[in-house]
């Protein structure tokens, strides 16, 4: 599966366009474009925080997660949004664990809207690489297409803009046993603490 | 619970965890698991031993190298027969092992942890040392190679005789399985896990596996793994290298990134690590395999020789 996503930039993207892709210029003007507004379209809640991710068993990954939610459409309660983990934050810094990136873009919806409780479903979609630091290695699977159910809990503070998250899922498994990266396994769970920001 | 539905829902709820927790894995008199197979090595140790084959070995025996054979989770001596057979004509000698709570029953099984695993490694490790070899080597695969590293990490080999050599074969640090790592989790519901295995491959391999010792492997790796991440260097002298198929269906192959990232040798240096053209686990035991195909022997003739070459 992985194969054909690769597979596909090269067919259809010249070398020079397949780089700038990969360049931060791109990532993070991407990056901001979904943050500050999606070209124009009013948001009524847009959340930025920093994530602590743990997969059972294995690495913590940390790193940023935003959530962006629009004024015309279930304002409040249907959140698109973004996070980028890494364990070069987590359990790599300092130590042999291998580092490896998290790039995921999420669809949520919050019920018990008006609550300071939420309960929150989630589904998360993207990309997985892990560097296996060698070119020993270079023909093991290191990469990977995620999507992951997830489930949660919100708390919003009262009187401030503030929010925790707590969300437990289940990386569903896109490729045979022996083609996948071995860091990339199935439970997870995560804490989220959210700066919220109103009616940009 | 006034309601009568919810009454009748908890019952029939309950009566299902019953019947799920049936306890007892359906073992047939053909199997390892049960009590008329057993493993050859425990009443024939002589046969398997270098340490049981000469009690008394000479001058010239002490300067021959030994290699102790370490199977794998739920396997027995047979994984490493094939490479006993090989080196029939060859000057070393071969003890292969057979890991604590294998070999004999599904209820050995069951009550083993990963450190009894390892006792019969430290024990033929002993004895040699003991009767006077100096050049003993390691042989690991699968869950075997991982309880090798471990001795690494533990300081086994510290106030002890170096070993020449560590051979790893397909260890298994990370597992390709993804419902191993949520074994403990899953727990009592699990009970056991069966096998497709052969008729033929029931004779030296478990058949079924109780999550009690699933969870052992995942204690065992987690505690290799950790050590890895905090790093770990071989002891004096010893040379390490790891062998891992390309598409492990069982130990990911990442477990040897980890391993090459997170274990040096005494002078600081990589360890060698060659990746295999295969995708069988334990590409070192051919024999009751389904197919074998020019490349599954290419890829043992080269680990056999490879480490044959470091015997000699």
């Amino acid at each position: 599966m992985e194969s054909n996503f690769s597979l596909t930039l090269y067919n259809f993207e010249t070398e020079k366009k397949f780089m700038f892709m990969k360049s931060s210029v791109y990532k993070w003007s991407l990056f901001f474009l979904i943050l500050f507004g999606a070209a124009g379209i009013k948001a009524q809640d847009f959340k930025i925080g920093i994530k602590f991710q743990k997969t059972h068993s294995l690495y913590w990954e940390n790193g940023v997660s935003a959530q962006y939610s629009f004024v015309k459409i279930r304002p409040g309660q249907l959140y698109v949004g973004l996070d980028i983990l890494s364990s070069r934050l987590g359990s790599a810094l300092g130590t042999n664990a291998l580092k490896q990136n998290t790039y995921l873009g999420s669809l949520s919806y919050y019920f018990r809207k008006n609550k300071a409780f939420k309960i929150i479903t989630k589904v998360n979609a993207g990309f997985f690489k892990v560097d296996l630091g060698n070119e020993l290695f270079n023909e093991l699977p290191d990469t990977a297409l995620l999507l992951s159910p997830e489930l949660g809990l919100v708390y919003d503070f009262k009187h401030k803009p503030l929010s925790l998250n707590l969300g437990a899922g289940l990386n569903v498994n896109t490729k045979t046993e022996g083609e996948s990266p071995g860091t990339l396994q199935p439970l997870f769970y995560n804490l989220t603490m959210f700066y919220k920001f109103n009616n940009i | 619970m006034k309601n009568p539905i919810i009454k009748i829902f908890a019952l029939f709820c309950l009566g299902l965890l019953i019947i799920g927790c049936d306890k007892s894995p359906p073992i047939e008199d053909h199997m390892l698991d049960g009590d008329i197979v057993f493993d050859p090595s425990i009443n024939n140790p002589e046969e398997f031993l270098a340490s049981a084959k000469y009690p008394n070995p000479t001058s010239e025996d002490l300067d021959r190298h030994v290699m102790i054979a370490v199977h794998g989770f739920t396997a027995s001596t047979f994984e490493w027969s094939e490479f006993n057979e090989w080196s029939a004509d060859s000057t070393y000698r071969l003890s292969l092992v057979l890991l604590g709570g294998h070999g004999t029953s599904y209820d050995d099984f069951k009550a083993s942890t990963w450190s009894d695993w390892a006792e019969s490694i430290k024990l033929e490790y002993e004895t040699l040392e003991s009767m006077g070899y100096k050049k003993i080597s390691l042989v690991g695969s699968s869950t075997g190679a991982t309880l090798l590293v471990e001795l690494v990490r533990s300081g086994y080999f510290d106030a002890r005789t170096s070993p020449q050599n560590i051979f790893l074969i397909d260890p298994i640090v990370v597992a390709s399985s993804k419902l191993q790592s949520i074994a403990g989790i899953l727990g009592p519901m699990l009970v056991y896990v069966g096998s497709d295995n052969s008729v033929e491959k029931d004779e030296y391999y478990y058949h079924f596996k109780p999550q009690e010792t699933v969870s052992e492997l995942n204690d065992l790796m987690k505690t290799v793994r950790k050590g890895l991440e905090d790093g770990l260097t071989l002891p004096a002298d010893t040379y390490m290298k790891v062998f891992h198929s390309k598409h492990d269906p069982t130990a990911n192959s990442l477990s040897s990134v980890m391993i090459h990232a997170g274990l040096k040798n005494s002078a600081g240096s990589d360890i060698d690590v060659q990746i295999m053209d295969s995708d069988i686990h334990v590409f070192t035991r051919l024999a009751i395999r389904d197919s074998v195909s020019a490349l599954n022997i290419e890829n043992q003739e080269d680990a056999f020789r490879q480490m044959a070459n470091r015997l000699n």
